[in-house]
Order: C-alpha cells, then structure tokens, then sequence
C-alpha cells in the first residue's frame, strides 16, 4: 500500500483511484455516544484537526443522530475530509436508497458525499436483492451520474461468503468494507478470503472492528489496544476505521496512528498464534454469530424478529421520528 | 414443535413403520420422540402419558439429552420407560462441549441413572455448533475416545453426534473418519435452500453406510407453519420422506402427537415432484435463514456449551 505522510497520520490510496485518505478513519456510529451535540462537534473537530480525513457514516445510526452530530461538526471543514456514508435499503427498491441519500445530504450538511455504501450485507440473499432490476444497485449507479456521490461501495460484517458473492455480481464497486482484526485472520476470516480479492481488483479495502467491535478481548487480557489497532492498520488496506466517543479514546488512537509504523510479517503470525486458541469458536467477533449485531432496519426489512433489549431498537421505538414504520416517512 | 389446532381426524390404525439404522442391522420407527419437550410438558404425568402413547403405535425411538431441562427429561424418560425399556431404542447425548472424555464419562453415569438403565442404544456428542468443536473433540483425551470406550465397555451400542449449525462443521467431524454409527442434523424442506444439511451432508452421511437423524422438520419451533408456508403435515411428510432412519419430532401434547401420528402410521413418503414442489414453495422465506435460526444465530445455543466456549448467556445474547 502506497503510503505518505501529509499533517501527521499517514495518507493511503483510495483503492485504484488516485485519491488519498489517511490511513485511520473516524467511525460514525460511536460519535453518537458522545454525552451531547456540544462534545460530539468537539471530537469531531478535534479528529480533522489531529490529521484524520476519513469520515464513516450511516443513514440508520441512532435514527439520524449520528449524521445531523458529524455534519455539525464538520462545518467549516467539508473540504478537507473524505466523506462517507451508507444507505440502508436491505433488499428494498432503488429509490427508497435514493430517499435515503437526500436525507443524509440534508442531515451531513453537505451536496455530495465522497464515497456512498450499501450498508450491511449479511444475510444470504442481500446479493441477489442488490443486484436486482430495481435494487439498490441501480441506485448507485444514478447518484454517482448525477454527481451527488464520488465512489460507491458496500460494507457487511456477518459473513465473508456475502462479500464475495457480491463481488461477483460484477457491479463496479470503488470500495468494500469489512472487520479486520487478528481474531478476525482465525475464524471465518475476511483477511484470508475478501481482502487478497479487493486487492487484486484495486479496489479500496476499509477496515472496520480492529478491536474486535467491543474490546472484549482487549479487556480479558489476550492482547492491547495498540497490538489491536496496529495489527488491523498493517494490512493492505486503505483505512481502518474505528468509533470514537470521547475526547481520551480519540486522542489514543490519534497517538497511535500518528506514530504508526507497520508490524513485520514475522510480528504479525505471531500475534495471529497467540491469539488462535480464543479466536477459533468466535467469542471475540460475536457480529459474525448474532443477530444482536444486525441493524433493526435490516432485520426488518427481512422480515426478521428484533431483539427490543437492542439500543438501537430502543432508539427507533423512542424516536420522534417514528412512523410505525422501518423507513420514516420524511421528505426533505 | 408448537401447539397445534387439535386436527379433527383421528389417528389410523396401524403402526409407524420401521427403518434400517445405517448400517448396524438394527431397525427403528421412522418417526421419533424428541427429548427436550418431554422436559416443557406440564407435569410428568402427561410426559408419561405421551410415551405410552406413542409406543402404542410403534415409535421406539427415543431421544435425549443430559442438559435437556436440568436432567428432568431424561428424569421423565426414564419413568417413563420403567418396564418398557426392552421396547425402545433409547438415545442420549452429552455435553462435554469441548472438555476431556473423563466429564463425558461421568455425563454417561448420571444419564444412565436418571434413565433407569444400565445401557444406551445410542449415544450421541450434543450441538456440535462451534467453529472449533470438531478439533476439542478429536483432540487427545477428548469425546469421540469416550465414545469408543463406552463402547467397549458395553454401555452404549452405538454412538454418533449432532448439530444444528453449519454443514461444514459436520463435513469436518466427517473428515476424521471416526466410525460413527449415526448423524444428527436439522432437515426440512427450507433446509434445502440455504446452508443446506439435505445437500451437503446427507448423501455423504449415506454414502458412509452411516444413519441419518433428522430434527427440526418444522423450524426448530415451529416458525414455517405459523407463517403459513406449509402444514405441519407437509413438513413432516417432507422431512419423513428423505433417507433418514427416523425424523426426531419435539411432542409437548396429545395434540401434536395426533398431528404427527396421522403423518407417520403407514407413512407414504411424498413423491419427488411433490418434495420439489414444497422446495420452490418455500424457497423465498428459506434463503434468508429466517425460519432457521437455529442456523443464523445462538438462539438455539444450550447454556452449557455456551459456558465453555466463553459465549454470553441467553439473557446477556438472545438472538
């Protein structure tokens, strides 16, 4: 991976195009922890400021919070980040995505992003709704003609064999996002079977999970969080993204990116070994198992069962924009 | 399998027919007693009542569990068969989940004391559901060495394992060429059409000369027939018309061991045009897993497997 240092965290290439990103990108769900809007613009600012220009979104994030917090945040500084975010169709139609698109416009403060994606594919069928006469395939293709998108991408979390079959959908997507960690190269590993493919296609491999989505394995011991985030930057990607919901945790890995230095490959398998006997039955990557790691909004729009115990259930039950309904039924 | 409207028809005369188990020269009925719901019935005079029932109309095959409700399903079982051992083919599990032959040997004692018996027709290694379960199984000292010794010594005829996962977690519990007498799997007619154990590990369970159990003929609780995709009669005709020596049905009350018994006395299996039928007609609903979730998630995962694999409880990981 092409790597050069501009302010003080190191730019990559965006995949095949040449467009550079810094090597940590900012995690829109976790910013939505932050106590308030107040501190949420703060961190924000703070993350443009300490050299990160990737900026990761989502149209469901805590109903809109997330977006409406990093558009806040962003004002003033638009220009100088790579901005992401994700539609959340789940099978449905074109131009339910493209609804989508102009409300995280309109929340995100913004006219275009830089990089639009398909946000969560996980369930074995996602591929071939996608694809589909009138799926959100389609919708890709218009924003980025009608300009109001730069790139286009998916992003999933479950099953690696998802990623795959969307590949060969043979839709020319710019970027896919995927958990990398060193649990992650143990147990149905998206390392070992997605990430060599996005290589050789040039597309732009985004990261996610380096700390194995909650930090369980950081807190029992098996590793740190630096190990953690190093490892999962020293692969052939383009970013590594990761949530941040304080001003502290912000400037941890603001440190650890700004010293960043690749592991050796020898550095790497070992880690891989000391952590093989606690990854093989996945305790750590628990989104590869649960359903508890699954947007509501998918799941809904499945047909599946929510668990009502989940934030973000609890978020769409209690939220003004509630319709009754999985997609509000709000126009801009 | 869920409470049913009592159905109005009576149950035939006649018996559920017998079927070869494998390639032991045993023979058992193609339809069997699933041990977890003798646990979920309300009192155990109505379990009683259940198995007597079903042994009236040729079922002997019984299955079971050590962790099914505590030890109370096999408890049940037990009293259950007091006099009528000699007429069932009695199958428990057990749950060492990754720990030594020697939890899985004393596993075996209590399931034979609460079953009142001193030996088993089968025993089986419980959920083999975790990525590495196949490696801590075969590992030195693991199950499958108590399963032989328990063999050996005469205190079970038969042994095998189950799973409600991954077909590729049973491929590689094949790859190790133990010999296992029978395979335990989930098979409905949604099965065929995503992560599928009637594709993937049924012809190889067959070619083997092992026997074929099938469970969760209708979802693991019920979910396809309360959609409405298909009868509880069609989805255990499907399952019952698949090569397997006996389909493991969960009976919490007479009501659904009526439905059942009009399905499996002079059982006629469904045609090949039929079972494909039941394939397309529900092959929309099956290729998300919606109706499989014992596949998707760890909602079917028992409490004690999940302890040892370091897995949040059910409370703390409900789906």
């Amino acid at each position: 991976m092409q790597q050069s240092s501009s302010g003080s965290i190191p730019l990559r290439q965006f995949g095949r195009h040449p467009v550079k990103i810094s090597a940590l990108g900012f995690g829109g769900h976790h910013v939505g922890d932050a106590p308030d809007e107040k501190t949420a613009i703060q961190i924000v600012q703070e993350a443009v400021d300490g050299g990160i220009t990737f900026f990761d979104n989502c149209w469901e994030y805590r109903r809109g919070k997330t977006e409406l917090w990093m558009g806040a945040g962003l004002k003033g500084r638009r220009d100088k980040v790579f901005l992401m975010t994700k539609t959340c169709p789940h099978g449905r139609d074109a131009s339910l995505a493209l609804q989508m698109l102009e409300e995280s416009l309109h929340r995100l403060q913004t006219d275009h992003l830089d990089l639009w994606q398909v946000h969560g594919m996980c369930f074995d069928n996602d591929p071939e709704l996608f694809i589909r006469p009138n799926g959100a395939a389609e919708a890709l293709t218009k924003a980025k003609k009608d300009g109001k998108v730069r790139f286009v991408g998916f992003t999933g979390h479950q099953n690696f064999n998802v990623h795959l079959a969307m590949l060969n959908t043979g839709f020319p997507f710019d970027s896919v996002q995927m958990p990398l960690n060193v649990f992650d190269s143990n147990f149905r590993s998206f390392e070992q079977h997605v990430l060599p493919e996005l290589n050789k296609r040039g597309i732009a491999a985004l990261g996610m999970k380096p700390f194995g989505g909650h930090g369980d394995a950081i807190r029992a011991g098996v590793l740190t969080a630096q190990e953690s985030l190093r490892y999962a930057m020293s692969l052939p990607v383009s970013t590594t993204i990761t949530g941040m919901d304080s001003i502290d945790i912000l400037h941890q890995n603001l440190r650890i990116a700004q010293n960043f230095t690749p592991m050796q490959a020898e550095e790497m398998t070992a880690l891989r070994d000391r952590c093989k006997a606690s990854a093989a039955d996945g305790r750590y990557e628990l989104y590869k198992l649960s359903l508890k790691f699954d947007n509501p909004e998918s799941r809904i729009a499945h047909g599946f069962p929510v668990d009502t115990q989940q934030s973000e259930v609890r978020d769409m039950l209690g939220s003004e924009l509630n319709t009754g309904h999985p997609f509000p039924e709000k126009h801009f | 399998m869920p409470k049913q409207q009592p159905q109005a028809e009576q149950v035939p005369s006649g018996l559920v027919p017998k079927r070869q188990l494998g390639h032991t020269g045993v023979q058992v009925s193609a339809l069997g007693i699933g041990g977890y719901h003798l646990g979920s019935v309300g009192t155990d005079r109505a379990a009683l009542e259940i198995v007597a029932k079903a042994l009236d109309h040729g079922i002997d095959f019984f299955d079971n569990c050590w962790e099914y409700h505590d030890g109370l399903s096999e408890e049940r079982l037990g009293k259950a068969l007091q006099g009528k051992r000699d007429h069932a083919f009695l199958m428990t599990k057990v749950c060492s989940h990754g720990r030594d032959k020697s939890v899985a040997m004393r596993m075996l004692e209590e399931s034979l004391r609460r079953l009142q018996t001193d030996h088993l027709d089968l025993w089986q290694i419980h959920e083999v559901v975790y990525d590495n379960d196949p490696d801590l199984i075969f590992a030195p000292n693991g199950a499958a060495e108590a399963l032989t010794a328990a063999k050996q010594q005469g205190k079970v005829r038969f042994i095998g394992f189950t799973g409600h996962k991954d077909p590729s977690i049973h491929l590689r519990m094949l790859e190790h060429k133990f010999p296992f007498d029978t395979v335990q799997m989930p098979l409905n007619c949604f099965d065929a059409s995503f992560r599928s154990f009637e594709t993937q590990v049924l012809p190889e369970v067959t070619r083997r000369g092992m026997a074929a159990l099938g469970m969760k003929s209708l979802g693991g609780s019920g979910e396809m027939v309360r959609h409405g995709t298909i009868t509880a009669h069609e989805g255990l005709r499907y399952a019952m018309s698949l090569p397997v020596a006996t389909t493991i049905s969960g009976i919490d009350t007479m009501e659904v061991l009526d439905q059942n018994l009009q399905v499996a006395v002079n059982f006629q299996p469904l045609s090949a045009a039929e079972m494909q039928g039941l394939r397309d007609r529900s092959r929309y609903f099956a290729s998300d897993g919606r109706f499989e979730l014992f596949k998707m998630t760890t909602k079917y995962d028992g409490k004690v497997g999940r302890q040892q694999h370091h897995f949040p409880t059910e409370q703390e990981l409900p789906l």
